[in-house]
């Protein structure tokens, strides 16, 4: 396991809010979803640059781009 | 990271000590398309020509070389399986992505780890050996392949939970020697079976892995 370091980290109470239910759904501590995130958006951003689209489709099989800042 | 495993030696019936590792690096990925694809295609010649094209495994044209963009992302792992100075087994592991999410009624929605791909060495593969006039080499290798799948589901804090979409050459083994759920086909990959463990089946495996 690779060694961790701690930070503190400041969240609005809807950002706390929100951090609270999707880590009992996804049933995962808090920092484990963090973690997720953090992964999630590295690999988005990576696509994005290498110049990729992101796209969500539904059961229709219609593509909505999605727009990433 | 790197840990002790035991795999069986065919030749002897004795289980012997190999190294399941997670720094892999695109050396490796290069060493399965030199050691094991043309054994592969080797087998699979051999297999079309004795009439048994249905034992060709799903995977023989894998490049494990194309996945080398993906292994500076944190959201994959990959693990590999070195025994006698040769790769045995490789797997790639997704913590996070569209597939990261359980299934099974009693835990849907829920986080796991994704195993994306899984190989082991064609020596050891019953098939492609028997069609090479061999016996396979080693055994156990994929379920050490599985058993870290496990153990980083554990480290994620996934409690265990892992789910696969599995070539139908393997259903067997995932249902049988891993004890994984079939939860259904799936449209969206090839038809191919989803499977999941629960944090319970999970660690019924790891005991009987022990």
């Amino acid at each position: 396991m690779a060694d961790k370091r701690t930070m503190t980290l400041n969240l609005t109470d809807p950002e706390m809010r929100l951090l609270d239910e999707l880590s009992a759904r996804k049933d995962v501590s808090k920092t484990a979803l963090l973690r997720q995130a953090l992964r999630l958006y590295q690999m988005v951003e990576e696509r994005l640059n290498r110049g990729e689209k992101l796209f969500f489709e539904d059961e229709e099989k219609k593509k909505a781009e999605l727009m990433v800042v | 990271m790197k840990t002790p495993v035991h795999i069986i030696d065919n030749r002897t019936g004795q289980p012997v000590e190999a190294e399941l590792f997670d720094e892999v690096t695109v050396e490796h990925f290069i060493e399965t398309q030199q050691e094991w694809r043309p054994l592969v295609l080797k087998a699979a010649r051999q297999l079309v020509a004795h009439g048994s094209r249905e034992l060709i495994p799903q995977h023989f044209h894998w490049d494990w070389t194309t996945k080398a963009p993906e292994l500076s992302a944190l959201a994959n792992n990959f693990y590999g399986i070195r025994c006698e100075n040769k790769l045995q087994g490789l797997m790639k592991l997704q913590t996070v992505g569209p597939f990261c999410r359980c299934r099974l009624p009693e835990q849907a929605d829920k986080a796991l780890v994704y195993v994306d791909y899984v190989e082991v060495a064609p020596w050891n593969l019953k098939t492609l050996a028997a069609a090479l006039g061999e016996k396979p080499v080693y055994n156990a290798v994929g379920s050490r392949l599985v058993e870290a799948a496990v153990l980083k589901s554990k480290e994620e804090d996934c409690k265990g939970r892992v789910g696969l979409h599995s070539l139908p050459i393997t259903e067997l083994f995932y249902r049988k020697v891993c004890g994984m759920t079939p939860v259904g086909r799936d449209s969206a990959k090839q038809n191919l079976l989803w499977l999941e463990y629960t944090p319970e089946q999970a660690e019924n495996f790891l005991s009987g892995a022990r």
